[in-house]
């Protein structure tokens, strides 16, 4: 009787993809073999807008020490300088987050209030302060998203950022040549005010000896458990002419709209999935928390096996749980889940107790399943956060509420310590 | 060949023809299948490090194109479309034999697709990989991230519902 039902079923689909059909099919199958040659490594994808802020800050510092360094003994010198890169009219720069494969953002500012960021994963950005229009595209699938009314940064306030300086270097490196340029090279071995690279192992700025900008920076990062990586960021150009059509907010032909609902974050029933494209971050305070965990390294889909285990030690602790499980993710290598417990719950390894402090936090409930699209959502999150105008300053955290084996009563808060931009 | 390319070599180019085939076959519309075969493109793209750790990994992805095209279907056939293109006849060859036999000549693929629209995601999908993708248990059950048990359970929930469908699909002929 199954092999019945199974033949039918079997016989009522068994047909050949038409040629015309399948042209089309292989031409999409040929955009993505090129997008998932061109994908950055897996350790770049996790965090890209974390990375991106941090690095965009780095430059503004980087400039900014370069402003300060070479001319130091006059500070007339460098007060002109500062002014005249506060006054310039536009400003470009590409970090190049991973040499081979090549994976680089091209940021690019125009005054009054143009912003460009370009990613080589098939991101872009173009937005203009001065309307709060924004335009976000999507080159792998052809679509975009068209926002107004949006708190835009304008490339004023990111130059306003210069105002944080070190004054000296803790090591000078000495010279070198390119392209016939005489660079003098400055070491810091902490990060720049305001920049927050975590795992800094050195800044290196390089900057020309005749003209006194910046021209270009080695960021050598080590994150916990991870070998040392190399950042650059190049093709510095303040006060160059460039192409007003890079900042134009019209959708390029063939793309299309991706709907987001403007204003206020939607009201969700539960048990539907959220539009990833209509979160927005709530900036707020958050409570301190105490939490047994188990510490974790590998795939994130151990977290339902590990959850299990943390609440049988609790059972057998008789330590109830005072809230819905949860998880804080650093990496792959490094994150752990578990449950809030009362203050002065004890624990024992492979167990610990973490203590979450109270402090400036971003979140957001989304109601759906519970692995539903975390990228997208994450993505989202980062992208609302940054827009508000704060940096991530701690770990992503997850706290999931529902039942296990009903994905409709299932929702997810995502939460992240924040600071303010500047 | 960088990594990357290995990867898609690894991963996607084996199973190319069976992943268009998938969507094709539960999509039946140029442009749905265009749309669901890109939906599952860019599922696959986002997924990638699963997709390269996974243990079955060409499961996965077949997994992912029935899903996308079993989205397709489900839309159409709750929009009622389906029935509006006229893809499901209204008559059904009269016979004394059972309600699979009546519906197995030149429409059956018809009306089979539209009950397995009707199915809830996961019966379907377990089906769609188990009868038609020929996808052993095991590897479905990795695919859809459960036991191999719970695929079994539905794959028979979903013949017995499809069992009913297509029998009350019959009764109007008879009336």
């Amino acid at each position: 009787m199954h092999d019945d039902m199974d033949e039918l079923i079997r016989k009522g689909t068994q047909v050949e993809v038409p040629p015309d059909v399948e042209d089309r099919l292989r031409r999409r199958l040929m955009e993505f073999r090129t997008r998932v040659e061109q994908r950055p490594p897996a350790s770049l994808m996790r965090a890209p807008a974390l990375r991106l802020l941090a690095m965009a800050a780095a430059l503004l510092a980087a400039v900014a020490v370069g402003l300060v360094l070479i001319p130091r003994q006059s500070s007339a010198s460098r007060v002109y300088a500062a002014a005249q890169l506060k006054s310039s009219q536009s400003l470009e720069y590409t970090i190049v987050l991973n040499a081979t494969p090549y994976v680089a953002v091209d940021f690019s500012f125009l005054a009054p209030g143009y912003r460009r960021i370009s990613c080589s994963w098939g991101i872009e950005v173009r937005s203009d302060g001065t309307t709060g229009k924004q335009i976000a595209l999507f080159h792998a699938t052809r679509n975009y998203v068209a926002e107004v009314g949006k708190q835009i940064e304008s490339s004023d306030d990111f130059l306003e950022q210069l105002r944080s300086l070190p004054q000296a270097a803790d090591e000078v490196l000495g010279e070198q040549r390119a392209g016939g340029a005489r660079l003098i090279g400055y070491r810091l071995h902490k990060a720049p005010p305001n920049t927050g690279i975590p795992g800094l192992l050195a800044f290196d700025i390089w900057v020309d000896a005749a003209t006194r900008e910046a021209h270009h920076v080695d960021i050598t990062i080590q994150e916990k458990g991870q070998p040392a990586h190399q950042m650059h960021i190049q093709n510095i150009r303040a006060g160059a002419p460039i192409d007003r059509s890079l900042f134009d907010l019209t959708p390029p032909a063939g793309y299309t709209a991706i709907v987001k609902p403007s204003g206020e974050p939607q009201t969700v029933p539960p048990g539907s999935v959220q539009n990833t494209w209509a979160l927005r971050a709530e900036i707020g305070q958050t409570g301190a928390l105490e939490a047994v965990v188990v510490p974790m390294t590998g795939s994130y889909l151990q977290t339902s096996a590990a959850l299990k285990q943390v609440e049988a030690y609790l059972k057998t602790k008789r330590v109830t749980p005072v809230g819905p499980p949860l998880g804080r993710f650093w990496s792959e290598q490094h994150w752990e889940t578990g449950y809030p417990v009362p203050p002065g719950t004890q624990a024992e390894a492979p167990f610990q107790v973490v203590s979450l402090p109270a402090g400036l936090s971003a979140s957001v409930v989304v109601n759906g399943a519970w692995a539903k699209d975390s990228d997208g959502r994450w993505g989202a999150f980062l992208k609302s956060v940054i827009e508000q105008g704060y940096l991530p300053a701690g770990p992503a955290m997850e706290i999931w509420s529902g039942e296990d084996a009903k994905e409709s009563t299932q929702s997810t808060e995502m939460r992240m310590p924040v600071t303010k931009a500047n | 060949m960088n990594d990357r390319q290995r990867e898609y070599e690894r991963l996607i180019a084996p199973i190319e023809d069976r992943m268009m085939r998938a969507v094709w076959r539960v999509s039946r519309d140029p442009d749905d299948t265009e749309d669901a075969f890109q939906e599952a493109l860019l599922t696959v793209w986002k997924r990638w490090d699963r997709v390269r750790r996974h243990p079955n990994p060409h499961a996965l992805v077949l997994h992912i194109c029935i899903n996308a095209a079993h989205d397709v279907l489900r839309r159409k056939v709750r929009r009622g479309k389906w029935l509006e293109a006229g893809a499901v006849p209204e008559d059904i060859p009269d016979s004394s034999a059972s309600a699979l036999q009546n519906i197995a000549g030149a429409e059956c693929d018809a009306q089979v697709l539209q009950a397995i629209g009707l199915l809830s995601k996961n019966q379907a999908r377990a089906i769609l990989m188990h009868a038609v993708e020929e996808i052993p248990y095991g590897d479905i059950a990795a695919a859809m991230d459960c036991r191999e048990a719970t695929v079994r359970k539905h794959v028979a929930r979903a013949r017995a519902r499809l069992r009913t469908l297509l029998a009350q699909q019959e009764e109007p002929s008879h009336a």
